[in-house]
């Protein structure tokens, strides 16, 4: 008995230190974190660049933050080729892992999952703008940008200021399409605005072509003759290309606006170079990819530096990087509060809800106001800001920051 | 054929679709076997389960069109947006979930039998762009219609769906609505194509011209095939509403009509088991790739994700493209011959 009693001491002993050795030194609580991606759909060229700015942020947060928090974030990439039965299908499967938060694409994305989040209790985090028709309170599918025609407008205002004196409303003209619900919400929303402000806008046409136009000359030249100071095209890179051809064929240099999915950067090979879009501008509440030196660069040459990023430095990369930094902060807020081990989704929620990030949080990569949501609008409503890029002399630049967007009522 | 042994003394027995017991309990074990999948697989399978069975419905629609009457039908995903947009208004007025079917379905017939008509006087190629338009006519009504109708870009959200007093809130409970209702329809297939007008639409399909002579009416037979192939695309279009609780134009592609025509081909035309086959290799065969990428990237993370993705993509074209090559017939047809090598052996000749 003795001697039994000795051995299952000793036993028990090793048992102890082999367990003790095997456990981490301050262990941390794993999260699933699903990134609905499109490696395969309509997105698939941006992607290489999205996807490892996410994965950036990802590891950068889990060592420097995370890790004293006792938080680890596992990303796991899903690809829904930004399909909404795709995504409908793959989601209890994505469920099944526990996720807390999740990291969403866009329109397919919010349209499978809007309905059942609330129940599921899982907030997403979406890069991209928000929409109006998406403007609707209680949701869980937060973008960190407010929607295109905030953006748009947040540039109107600016350009009616600084470039037409202040004292006369600039006379517009917009190029968009009725075949994404996305872009024709656009059209109506800055319709809206230009009705709501004459002082500010004069709207000479808000022109609907194909989605991807073989050619708009004889358009341009319509609102050109109109007297057109300023064309907005924030919509795609095939709507870009046709309005920059069309005035490069007309002979004309009127300045050109464009957003973040087809920025300059985008569009430079497509036009033959950066600088065929001389005095055209970027314009959104993201950052504009210049090779200033910034905050956001040295953050992004940090991420390549030392945490495995390996896109380059352009408007895509940028979207992944905001997305996922807004994502990481709302952990972190939410681990501060109640504990790295006990993080849920609706934690996570209310967290986005009850916080306030300081925009210093973000490094530049957000419009540049105080990220603030609400219950009212899946998008910061309280202060939402654009960041304005020019093409001057072959270069990107910045030539306004964190340029306040004005309120606006639903359209 | 039927093996060697089975006849049947009576015509209710010649006509009847399960002809042996050995087919009696493949089709129960295998109706036992989906009806119970929620209790014994993932949440995973319960979703694939009821996005392939709300597929199959509109596959089923579209085969009878397509494979039955012949007609080209490329607008098989407008009429399921149309279904889903009828039946949407009816739940969100709290409507019964199966009367949203109902009022989906009808919809979706009405604006179906409209292009059935032109079916009347054009045929091949030029049918497929007039279905084509109905894509175009759909998401263009959509968005330009007040806002309050339809709900505009944004689309229609209902907030809580029930049918005979149940709560369809949960995966489970929109699989087996899915269930039944694509059981349903698939009975309500086979009476149809095994009826008059079934054999009007396969003697309009082989030779409308000769069908004529022999009395059949044939734009009105052409119009009845895109009318059922549409009720059953709104019906689906309903069954989506149950599951997401959002309809908006988006969901309603091109794209979306065409992945069903390739589910009709690999089944194989003028089958309505194919149409069920077909949906399945095809959704198991997306689903397959989806699953598989993110794993691979988690075992082997030297290989981009980019690239992983891309190639599962080109796996499942390859599969069908190979598929197309070596059985273009659809699946079965390949079933049809094993069955018969397997019942003549060892006679083969």
């Amino acid at each position: 008995m003795k001697t039994f009693k000795r051995w299952a001491t000793s036993a028990a002993t090793v048992a102890g230190l082999v367990a003790s050795a095997a456990l981490p030194v301050g262990a941390q609580t794993v999260y699933q974190v699903p990134a609905l991606s499109d490696y395969s759909g309509p997105f698939a060229a941006i992607m290489p660049m999205l996807g490892p700015g996410r994965e950036g942020v990802v590891n950068w947060w889990n060592a420097e933050h995370g890790a004293k928090l006792g938080v680890k974030l596992e990303l796991k990439t899903y690809d829904t080729r930004y399909d909404t039965a795709q995504t409908a299908s793959l989601w209890p499967g994505v469920l099944a892992t526990k996720p807390v938060i999740g990291l969403s694409l866009g329109g397919p994305d919010t349209s499978a999952l809007q309905q059942r989040l609330p129940t599921d209790k899982v907030p997403m985090i979406l890069g991209s703008a928000a929409t109006g028709f998406g403007w609707r309170p209680n949701q869980w599918v937060m973008a960190t940008r407010p929607t295109f025609v905030h953006e748009a407008t947040g540039f109107l205002e600016w350009f009616q200021k600084n470039k037409a004196g202040g004292n006369r409303p600039v006379k517009v003209a917009m190029f968009t399409t009725e075949a994404s619900p996305t872009f024709a919400d656009l059209g109506k929303g800055i319709t809206a605005y230009a009705k709501a402000n004459p002082n500010t806008v004069n709207l000479v046409e808000m022109v609907y072509v194909e989605p991807q136009p073989a050619d708009v000359t004889l358009q341009l030249r319509r609102v050109l003759n109109a007297g057109a100071e300023l064309i907005l095209v924030p919509t795609n890179i095939q709507q870009a290309v046709a309005v920059k051809r069309a005035m490069q064929a007309l002979g004309k240099n009127v300045p050109i606006a464009y957003s973040i999915q087809n920025s300059p950067a985008m569009l430079q090979k497509l036009v033959g170079s950066m600088g065929a879009m001389d005095g055209d501008y970027e314009v959104h509440a993201g950052v504009i990819a210049t090779e200033e030196d910034t905050e956001a660069k040295k953050f992004y040459d940090l991420l390549v530096a030392k945490y495995g990023l390996k896109a380059p430095w352009h408007s895509i990369t940028t979207i992944g990087i905001n997305q996922a930094l807004v994502m990481v902060r709302v952990v972190e807020a939410a681990a501060k509060k109640h504990g790295g081990d006990k993080l849920t989704g609706e934690m996570l929620y209310n967290t986005l809800l009850e916080t306030t990030f300081p925009a210093k949080d973000f490094y530049g990569f957000t419009g540049g106001g105080d990220i603030d949501f609400s219950v009212e609008a899946p998008f910061p409503i309280k202060d939402p800001r654009v960041n304005i890029g020019q093409v001057v002399g072959g270069k990107l630049t910045t030539v306004a920051k964190g340029v306040p967007v004005p309120k606006l009522a639903k359209w | 054929m039927d093996p060697s042994g089975i006849f049947f003394t009576s015509h209710a027995g010649d006509r009847s679709l399960v002809r042996t017991r050995a087919q009696w309990v493949c089709l129960l074990a295998l109706l036992l076997a989906l009806a119970t999948l929620p209790w014994w697989a993932s949440d995973r399978w319960v979703s694939i389960g009821y996005t392939t069975f709300i597929t199959a419905v509109a596959v089923i629609g579209l085969q009878i069109c397509t494979g039955y009457a012949g007609q080209i039908n490329l607008g098989q995903s407008a009429f399921m947006g149309v279904g889903a947009y009828g039946a949407a208004l009816a739940m969100a007025a709290g409507w019964d979930a199966l009367a949203g079917l109902l009022i989906g379905g009808a919809g979706a017939a009405l604006f179906g039998v409209m292009f059935g008509l032109t079916a009347a006087r054009i045929k091949g190629f030029y049918l497929a762009l007039t279905t084509i338009a109905a894509q175009a006519l759909f998401h263009f009504l959509v968005l330009n219609l007040p806002q309050g109708w339809l709900g505009g870009a944004g689309g229609l959200h209902v907030q809580r769906t029930t049918t005979l007093g149940i709560a369809l809130d949960n995966d489970r409970a929109i699989y087996w609505f899915s269930f039944v209702v694509l059981v349903v329809m698939t009975i309500g297939a086979f009476g149809i194509v095994r009826s008059r007008h079934g054999r009007s639409f396969e003697a309009v399909r082989d030779d409308d011209v000769a069908a004529g002579m022999m009395g059949i009416p044939v734009a009105a037979t052409k119009a009845r095939a895109f009318l059922v192939s549409a009720f059953y695309a709104g019906v689906a279009g309903g069954l989506w509403v149950v599951a997401l609780r959002h309809v908006s134009v988006e969901q309603f592609t091109l794209f979306n009509a065409i992945w069903m025509i390739a589910m009709m081909i690999v089944g194989g035309l003028g089958s309505i088991v194919g149409a069920l086959v077909g949906t399945v290799m095809i959704q198991l065969a997306r689903e397959g790739v989806t699953s598989l990428g993110p794993s691979f990237i988690q075992w082997v993370p030297a290989v981009g994700q980019d690239f992983v993705f891309a190639a599962m993509n080109v796996l499942l074209g390859t599969v069908i493209i190979l598929f197309l090559l070596f059985e273009p017939k659809g699946v079965m047809h390949r079933v049809e011959i094993s069955k018969q090598a397997y019942r003549l052996w060892p006679f083969p000749y």
